[in-house]
């Protein structure tokens, strides 16, 4: 918009994708300038994924026009999008481990020759990666042994080293710590100065103010509005993503602590390379946060009391009796309910029917000497999906076929229902779940801290943490930095925890 | 997240070929319809075909399925527990079959089956405990311990056959039940057994979950490590059922007995439709897969096809099923 | 330990040279296994299994496994030994093309339809071993042309023979297509990460379909000169090669997941299954002495990767420790 003359690099004219019924994308269309910074912001589900694969024709769209400098052409594969100048840092970066930094930047690349071992081609690496910034790396690291950060710059490397002339970047600071975000702004900076196009794929905000000239927000699959960055605020902004304010989505706070005793408490919890001595004390019937970023250890806390994690140490007591790290014993006991936050790769079991993912842990309570009663099983599942709200044409389909929200509903039911309550840990609890369920999520959250359990949760959606949380223990770098309860819980504090406690701004290793 | 055993990515994502267009309109329709197509035109064939229903053919097809099809159910278990190709089984058999023979030559056949059932579960308990407590390879696993166990029956036998001492089995090789061979009525229990223990027990429900998302499993706090070894045991207890079948026949044992007993296990299994990445598929369906091979051979054979042609042909079948099979990966 | 464990690209040559020394020390200077015997039929051993166990490797590189192998492997040695009495170059080459083409045909079954490589090859298998039991009506066949099978055990240098010259060459030439080509980078990209080389413009389907091609082809190679060598021909197959190779290759480096392997780490780990062998019937042992040997070593290596490892052996330490067992 601001870089007149040069003209629309891309232009998408009615862009739409249908799967099975649902709509992902409807007829979205926007230019974009040469030289422009371009946000798409939208929540999840919003339809920003699908975006991004149609312009990398990864997946093709059934009906629009996409425009590349003034052509209209029909993006077939990723190797022609790369030869039309469009590039793509994906979340799932297209990096293959077991190969060279040199290697990886001309992976794919048309421009290699059968004999590929060139010093010019090497040279042009080099280069690269000297426009970023880093020109001292090594070339012939493997790429494995680089950290994510790392490996994404090898990624703008290697679109930069091709010429690509729109830079897509989708969620690229979703896996990244705070310091690594701020190198890659540096380098985002860098290559925006050099009159390249990039668009910007997040929905965290700050990057988007920081970065970007103009904002288009997508909202279930339709396009919304372009704007530039300045004629918005962050609130304006949340609003017409979420196309409502954003408070309503959290029940209120009734404290139950009072009506029960007891509860978790952990003293001296080491977690090597992820947490150092962390102790605190979780009553029955609060919700305790463990806010921070990638890499602050909020994470490895809930995987090392749900068992996931064999190095760690600590004293674990539920009521005052000692649990073990490391095994899976508290969990099958029912003392301690875990909630993943990688839902696909170790949350519920896809292949399976929705009832056997509602009884995962149950099974026993319907069996006698290992002997099923399928009877009760039907009559315990059809109670806890009611109770966790699962919606589903019937119980015996497979939960691969389940929206995100209701997969994750699945992994509740594991915690409700039980004679005891139990302590429930759970991991960015509502990643990739839309905003009815999450509301839903939220509500039963509240109704569990009623009937006494004790809820841990790590989570990096401070809104969600500031919404959700009795106690707030914020994390950097392996260590507690404060502890926050009830009115002190409040998002600048949290804010600042998080990023850089220690370091003035601007001072970055 | 690299799968365990083989990364089972799809190779494309986009590419859309006919076919695929084809099964992306109800894939799984398509594939009963011709499943059931293919069933009729096979049943027609056996009813059309002389001699088919007389008693010596069918007993001896019985009796062929029986000892196969006891290593097919222990395949089914490994196979839905998310562990392809236990290649051990077949040396199990084997072994089994010398453990019964040299015991039961020393003290009475009483005590020689519960000794060679307890044989086969303790070697695949222990291929089970590298496998579900190290995630070892289950393929590299099970192809040392096949390795491992012909080596040592080497000095053990000096390669050749045990002999009963006794003639063990007159009386139980002509024994019938409802006019059915002895062993075909030992691998029906087995069968059943089987099936019972995958649908209605929680060991069995676990061998789903653990075949599905084993990581899933873990944090689920379920001991898929267990759940692993538990399924190579009723394997190798399986296995050791054939091997005990077959020594009982013959009155011998020998480590030839169980050769190539893995390749035909493994396909009765996917011809069953039993998926290869694990978390689907029944004992029954194995069943039905050992059914439909032994039924085309003995088919083949009584129309005059030599014995090369049903090799050939059992292949084609078994590229053809896994050919209709869903694709990799989700 | 940690040479062992942590780099897949020295283990192989390490145990190489491990299993080198210790039969060198076993044999007490007696000349039994530093022989140009004992190299003979390592050597021989080696062109067996090594074809098969690049092809194999090759597979297991890029994330699949071809179960086909031996199927192909005896398929090419009756086509060869049937079609090559007047004109062998014509019936190696024509072994070499089913081979190559059962080989297409299975990567495009697996590619296209986006099946497992398991199920396909596995019916691969049961279909080539088929053909060759029905090309030889179920029985061995003996090769007539003698003078073939004399010149393949020719000896040069004293070890070498023609069919060891062959091998050898083969491997020399994909090593160096592996190392300087762009081939051997995307075939390890394919292995690495499959959609990550997808997304960055791998043709992967033709990766996918080549290196099957190329697996089909070599075990056929192999099949056809060792019955070329042995003068004759059997549908069952005149050696077991699966499993042989499908060592080699674990020893030489390469792990199922995918992405790890070089075809010079395979040569080393054939030669150690061949040293194993010739080795040990060199110092006068039974040959259930190799086999077992061979497994042990192969249960150590797959125990070695075994991503759990570590995990259970800390656990198993702190066992002892009072305040976990409450």
């Amino acid at each position: 918009m601001q870089q007149s003359g040069s003209g629309a690099i891309l232009s998408i004219r009615g862009l739409t994708k249908r799967y099975a019924g649902a709509t992902a994308l409807n007829n979205v269309s926007f230019t974009l300038q040469a030289g422009e910074v371009r946000a798409i912001c939208g929540e999840n589900g919003a339809g920003k994924s699908t975006f991004v694969k149609m312009l990398m024709g990864i997946v093709q769209p059934d009906g629009g026009i996409i425009s590349v400098a003034g052509t209209a052409h029909e993006i077939r594969d990723a190797l022609q999008a790369q030869s039309l100048g469009l590039g793509l840092v994906a979340q799932e970066l297209s990096l293959a481990p077991d190969l060279s930094v040199l290697d990886n930047i001309w992976l794919g690349s048309t421009e290699v020759p059968f004999f590929h071992r060139r010093s010019s081609l090497r040279a042009r690496a080099q280069q690269a990666l000297a426009t970023l910034g880093v020109g001292d790396w090594d070339l012939d690291r493997t790429v494995g042994a680089l950290s994510i950060g790392q490996r994404q710059i090898v990624e703008i490397a290697r679109l930069l080293a091709r010429k690509a002339r729109v830079l897509i970047l989708d969620e690229p600071t979703a896996t990244l710590s705070d310091i690594e975000i701020e190198k890659l702004m540096q380098v985002l900076r860098a290559i925006k100065a050099r009159g390249h196009s990039i668009i910007y794929v997040s929905h965290r905000l700050g990057e988007v103010f920081e970065l970007c000239d103009s904002v288009s927000v997508l909202r279930n699959g339709e396009h919304i509005v372009t704007k530039p960055v300045r004629e918005l605020t962050r609130e304006s902004l949340i609003e017409l993503m979420l196309g409502r304010a954003f408070e309503e989505m959290y029940p209120e706070r009734a404290d139950a602590s009072a009506a029960h005793h007891g509860g978790l408490r952990i003293k001296n919890l080491h977690v090597p390379g992820a947490v150092e001595d962390l102790s605190v004390t979780a009553p029955r019937g609060k919700i305790l946060c463990f806010a921070g970023q990638l890499g602050s250890g909020a994470t490895a806390v809930t995987r090392a009391l749900a068992g996931l994690h064999d190095k760690a140490t600590g004293d674990i007591s539920i009521d005052g009796r000692t649990i073990r790290l490391g095994s899976a014993r508290p969990i099958l006991a029912g003392e301690v309910v875990f909630v993943t936050e990688d839902r696909a790769g170790e949350g519920i079991f896809p292949e399976l029917p929705v009832r056997d993912n509602l009884v995962v842990s149950k099974l026993a309570i319907c069996s006698r000497w290992g002997v099923i009663s399928w009877r009760a099983v039907r009559k315990l599942a059809d109670d806890l999906a009611a109770q966790v709200t699962v919606t589903c044409a019937h119980l015996g389909i497979k939960s691969g076929y389940l929206s995100g929200g209701n997969q994750q509903k699945l992994l509740f039911a594991r915690a409700v229902g039980r004679a005891t309550p139990a302590v429930l840990v759970m991991n960015e609890p509502t990643r990739g779940i839309d905003i009815g369920a999450r509301a839903e999520i939220y509500r039963l959250m509240r109704r569990l801290c009623g009937e006494g359990y004790v809820l841990l949760m790590a989570s990096s959606d401070i809104e969600e943490v500031v919404g959700m949380a009795d106690i707030v223990v914020t994390l950097y770098r392996g260590r507690v930095v404060a502890c926050y309860e009830g009115a002190a819980v409040r998002m600048p504090s949290i804010l600042r925890d998080i990023a850089n406690p220690d370091i003035p701004d601007g001072q970055v290793a | 997240m690299r799968k365990a055993i083989l990364r089972l990515v799809p190779p494309a994502m986009g590419s859309i070929t006919p076919l695929n267009r084809f099964r992306r309109l109800d894939g799984s329709q398509i594939r009963a319809i011709l499943h059931a197509v293919f069933i009729l035109a096979l049943m027609i064939a056996a009813l059309a075909t002389p001699g088919f229903l007389s008693g010596p053919a069918l007993q001896s097809l019985l009796t062929t399925i029986s000892f196969i099809g006891c290593v097919a159910v222990g395949m089914t278990l490994v196979t839905i527990s998310g562990n392809i190709l236990a290649l051990s089984l077949g040396a199990t058999v084997g072994a089994s079959a010398l453990v019964v023979i040299a015991a039961s030559n020393r003290s009475g056949l009483a005590e020689a089956i519960p000794l060679a059932l307890m044989f086969g579960s303790m070697v695949g308990a222990v291929q089970g405990a590298l496998i579900g407590c190290l995630r070892a390879n289950p393929i590299i696993v099970t192809i040392a311990t096949s390795v491992l166990i012909y080596g040592a029956a080497q000095p053990i036998t000096g390669n050749a056959a045990f002999y009963a001492v006794y003639p063990t089995s007159d009386s139980l090789l002509n024994a019938r039940l409802l006019g059915m061979p002895i062993e075909f009525v030992v691998f029906v229990a087995i069968l059943l057994i089987c099936q019972f223990l995958l649908s209605f027990t929680v060991f069995g429900r676990n061998v789903f979950m653990v075949g599905d998302s084993f990581n899933a499993a873990r944090a689920a706090g379920l001991r898929p490590w267990a759940t692993i070894i538990g399924a190579y045991s009723c394997a190798g207890a399986f296995s050791a059922i054939a091997g005990i079948m077959l020594a009982l026949r013959y009155g011998r044992a020998s480590m030839e007995f169980g050769l190539g007993y893995d390749y035909s296990a493994i396909a009765a299994v996917l011809v069953g439709g039993t998926a290869i990445s694990g978390g689907q598929g029944s004992a029954i369906r194995t069943f039905a897969g050992m059914m439909i091979i032994g039924i085309v051979q003995v088919v083949l054979l009584l129309q005059g096809f030599r014995q090369e042609w049903q090799y050939l042909i059992t292949g084609v079948i078994v590229l053809g099923v896994v050919l209709l099979s869903p694709p990799a990966g989700r | 330990m940690r040479l062992l464990s942590h780099n897949q690209h020295t283990r192989p040559v390490v145990l190489l040279a491990t299993v080198f020394a210790c039969f060198a020390l076993f044999d007490f200077n007696q000349g039994r296994f530093l022989s140009i015997a004992t190299l003979t039929s390592e050597l021989d051993t080696f062109c067996t299994i090594g074809l098969v166990a690049l092809g194999l490797g090759a597979t297991m590189v890029i994330g699949e496994f071809d179960l086909s192998v031996p199927g192909v492997f005896g398929m090419a040695g009756c086509i060869a030994v049937l079609s090559g009495v007047e004109h062998p170059a014509m019936g190696f080459l024509l072994a070499v093309l089913a081979g190559l083409s059962a080989g297409i045909i299975q990567g495009l079954l697996i590619h296209r339809l986006r099946l497992t490589s398991i199920g396909v090859t596995l019916g691969g298998l049961l279909i080539t071993v088929g053909v060759a039991y029905v090309l030889t009506d179920s029985a061995s066949i003996p090769y007539d042309n003698l003078d073939v099978a004399l010149a393949m055990n020719d000896q040069y240098a004293g070890v070498f023979t023609s069919r060891t010259l062959m091998t050898i060459a083969v491997f020399a030439i994909v090593a160096v297509l592996a190392s300087i080509t762009r081939i051997g980078r995307d075939v390890v990209a394919t292995g690495s990460d499959r959609n990550a080389a997808l997304v960055a413009g791998v043709n992967v389907g033709g990766i996918l379909v080549g290196i099957f091609a190329f697996s089909g082809a070599l075990s056929a190679m192999s099949g056809a000169l060792l019955s070329y060598s042995l003068a004759s021909a059997s549908p069952a197959g005149l050696s077991d090669v699966l499993v042989p190779a499908a060592t080699a290759a674990i020893i030489g480096g390469v792990s199922l997941g995918g992405g790890t392997g070089r075809p010079l780490g395979i040569a080393a780990g054939v030669l150690t299954l061949a040293a194993f062998r010739s080795g040990f019937s060199a110092i006068g042992a039974e040959p259930w002495v190799s086999d077992i040997t061979t497994s042990v070593a192969l249960l150590f290596v797959s125990v070695l990767d075994a991503p759990a490892l570590a995990g259970r052996f800390r656990r198993l330490m702190h066992l002892g420790d009072p305040a976990d067992l409450k």
